[in-house]
């Protein structure tokens, strides 16, 4: 039975940061239905941007960790005033396009700079000794980042039900026209769910480089890992990322426990997320909780 | 004017020998290149690796070490792509190069043919075996791959205590981690005491809880890995997490973790911090943590430079310099003969690199040999554990026996 509730509690360890770091693709889907291929970069970014702030700015780990969610909330938004804001109203794969050249140019830049050619480690924040939950175990780095990544997602969730710039923002999302027409700035909700992407981005950025260590390969290969979790959940939904996000990290971690090994199997926890995936859409092409939307034609 | 015209020949046949007899003969540039991930997948290991092979080439070129003559070693970036890889080797070809220093295992292989129709010799990054398969001109510069894993496998054989050891491979899910899987399995065949459990492809992988306790599950007391830096350090950190890290080589009821080559280093202590301690890992290298006189070089050779500590302490600087140290060896041994720097020339040259002729870099923890019949540079391993934060070595260097044996 610990193994079990060790698995389930693994799982949802490694399903919430899934869901944190698929929360950038959501906000900016939400509000402007572009899927932001540079979302790893921008992963990576915040971790060395808090990294940079720690060690070599001598802040302590929490004020770096919040100061580049800062920092990244305004690199977004210029990367969106800059290249995205003269295509509002063009094709949406002309969009598309642009973030798969702007993820090229990131990597450039990094590369330029000692992050990309090399690996890193944040100073030991946390102690080592695990917190023991009976049973079970989690670490520090782990409980702290389950427990940022609830504290987001709630603040977000809530901002884009009650707030009034959060509700403009859904507003933009279903109707980019009917909104202007009621003097909503569709441009400003383009940028500010941007800037959110990006201050999620770098959060998850934080709390993956705490656990893997710095290494821009690994970092931004997750803006590829969690997007399955983002289509299982309705790309337009944030609570849909938290239970994808949940559900993943909980299938992979039983597939590794209890599948991988036995029968000639193996690496069946990087396989049974997409299968599993693949039946849900079958059956909800939108995803668990994602808008479906009703076409008149 | 006939009698004026007939002097005239002779003196100018003078003069142009006298002049050709006291100008000092041409200097010749010897033209090899690399080609590698600076950016891209495997770049941590590749940015190091290319400011051996550029500082080694500057320092041959500034102290003269091949009197008038010059290397040339152009650098280009692959970004890990093997396209990229071929149409660099192809433009290193047009501009004559005599030498080629490779990188992945992947593009290794795949221009295998290529290096055998261009007859060209070659030295990659990758220690992969399989480089040696159905392939003539391809020298890997120390132990490969195999060997490592081999050489650890008996390490834990003749370390352990109570019974066979019961072991897990943890490796990478490509080529490079695969290679020697097989060959460690042949050695268990032909008489290894020990128990491959289970072999664990990883993947990004967040937490490996699952994974760990399913090993414990199954009495494994030994991890070999196979892999880059990354991923180790995220296992052996949740090792230390959930308590099953060994304090001493075989602790029973725990594991102790072993690594090949790519999985070590200061990089693995650096993303792992103390959970690397205790860590087990083997190389042909000679490391900056056990000062030597390869190693001082090695630090010179990065001071002169101007490299920061982490360049001038990485085993892949190291990796580097000593493949571009062996291709210079190989020319200055060419030009001593009096022979003339060509592919075949070099390709000969290496074959002969054995016995008497073994060449010792200085930062190998053997010499190099090199025969038609053993294109693995260094056959000798080192072992290494991290100890209070740094790699130390552990016993001497030895070479594995059943590396042979499974040749048979």
């Amino acid at each position: 039975m610990s193994y079990f509730l060790q698995l389930v509690l693994s799982g949802i360890v490694v399903g919430s940061i899934y869901a944190l770091s698929g929360l950038g693709f959501v906000l900016i889907y939400k509000s402007s239905r572009v899927l932001n291929i540079a979302h790893g970069q921008i992963i990576a970014a915040g971790a060395f941007i808090t990294y940079t702030l720690t060690v070599w700015g001598g802040l302590p780990l929490y004020l770096s960790f919040f100061l580049s969610m800062g920092v990244t909330f305004f690199l977004a938004m210029s990367v969106e005033r800059i290249f995205l804001r003269r295509l509002i109203g063009e094709p949406i794969i002309s969009v598309i396009m642009v973030t798969i050249g702007l993820m090229s140019i990131l990597d450039g830049i990094i590369y330029l700079t000692p992050f990309g050619g090399s690996n890193f480690s944040f100073p030991e924040f946390f102690p080592k000794t695990p917190i023991n939950l009976g049973p079970v175990s989690i670490s520090w780095t782990q409980l702290v980042g389950v427990i940022i990544t609830f504290i987001l997602i709630g603040l977000f969730s809530w901002f884009f039900k009650k707030s009034t710039i959060g509700i403009s923002m859904r507003a933009v999302s279903d109707d980019q026209l009917a909104s202007m027409s009621v003097g909503i700035s569709v441009p400003r909700v383009f940028g500010l769910a941007w800037a959110l992407a990006g201050m999620s981005a770098a959060a998850a950025g934080g709390i993956i480089g705490n656990i893997t260590g710095l290494n821009f390969e690994t970092l931004h290969a997750f803006g590829i890992i969690v997007f399955p979790v983002v289509i299982l959940g309705g790309l337009d939904s944030i609570v849909g990322a938290v239970v994808a996000g949940i559900i993943m990290g909980v299938i992979q971690q039983f597939a590794s426990g209890y599948l991988d090994g036995k029968w000639g199997l193996n690496g069946t926890a990087d396989v049974l997320p997409y299968i599993i995936l693949l039946i849900i859409l079958l059956f909800k092409p939108h995803g668990l909780f994602g808008t479906h939307e009703i076409e008149r034609v | 004017m006939r009698s004026r015209q007939f002097w005239m020949v002779p003196i100018t046949v003078a003069l142009l020998t006298v002049m050709f007899a006291v100008a000092p003969s041409q200097a010749e540039v010897y033209k090899m290149a690399l080609s590698l991930a600076i950016t891209g997948p495997t770049s941590d290991a590749g940015n190091p690796y290319a400011k051996g092979v550029e500082d080694y080439i500057r320092y041959v070129n500034d102290t003269k070490l091949l009197g008038e003559d010059t290397v040339q070693c152009p650098i280009r970036d692959d970004q890990y792509q093997t396209d990229i890889t071929k149409r660099n080797f192809e433009e290193f070809l047009d501009d004559g190069i005599v030498f080629y220093l490779n990188y992945s295992t992947g593009s290794t292989q795949a221009l295998k043919r290529d290096f055998d129709e261009e007859k060209i010799p070659v030295i990659p990054a990758s220690m992969d075996a399989g480089n040696l398969v159905d392939s003539t001109y391809i020298f890997l510069p120390i132990a490969s791959y195999s060997s490592q894993c081999i050489a650890l496998a008996e390490y834990i054989t003749k370390n352990h205590k109570n019974g066979t050891p019961q072991v897990a491979m943890f490796i990478h899910p490509s080529a490079f981690g695969r290679g020697p899987v097989d060959d460690v399995r042949k050695a268990v065949k032909a008489g290894l005491k020990m128990d491959i459990v289970e072999v664990v492809e990883h993947g990004k992988d967040l937490d490996n809880t699952a994974m760990l306790q399913r090993l414990m599950s199954k009495k494994v007391r030994y991890v070999i890995c196979q892999t880059v830096q990354s991923p180790v350090a995220t296992l052996i950190k949740d090792a230390q997490r959930l308590g099953l890290t060994a304090k001493t080589f075989g602790e029973d009821g725990k594991l102790t973790f072993v690594g090949a080559h790519y999985t070590g280093g200061n990089d693995l202590i650096e993303l792992a911090g103390s959970a690397a301690e205790g860590y087990f890992w083997t190389t042909s290298y000679a490391l900056t943590s056990e000062p030597g006189k390869g190693t001082d070089f090695q630090m010179m050779l990065a001071k002169k430079y101007n490299r920061d500590e982490k360049t001038a302490n990485s085993h892949n600087y190291t990796n580097g310099m000593m493949v571009a140290q062996t291709a210079v060896e190989t020319m200055r041994r060419v030009k001593q003969k009096g022979g003339k720097v060509t592919r075949e020339a070099l390709f000969k040259e290496l074959n002969a690199m054995n016995g008497d002729n073994a060449y010792s870099p200085g930062n190998t923890v053997a010499p190099v040999t090199y025969s038609p019949s053993d294109r693995a540079g260094v056959d000798s391993v080192q072992i290494y554990s991290v100890q209070k934060g740094v790699f130390r070595a552990v016993g001497e260097p030895f070479a594995p026996e059943y590396v042979e044996k499974i040749k048979k």
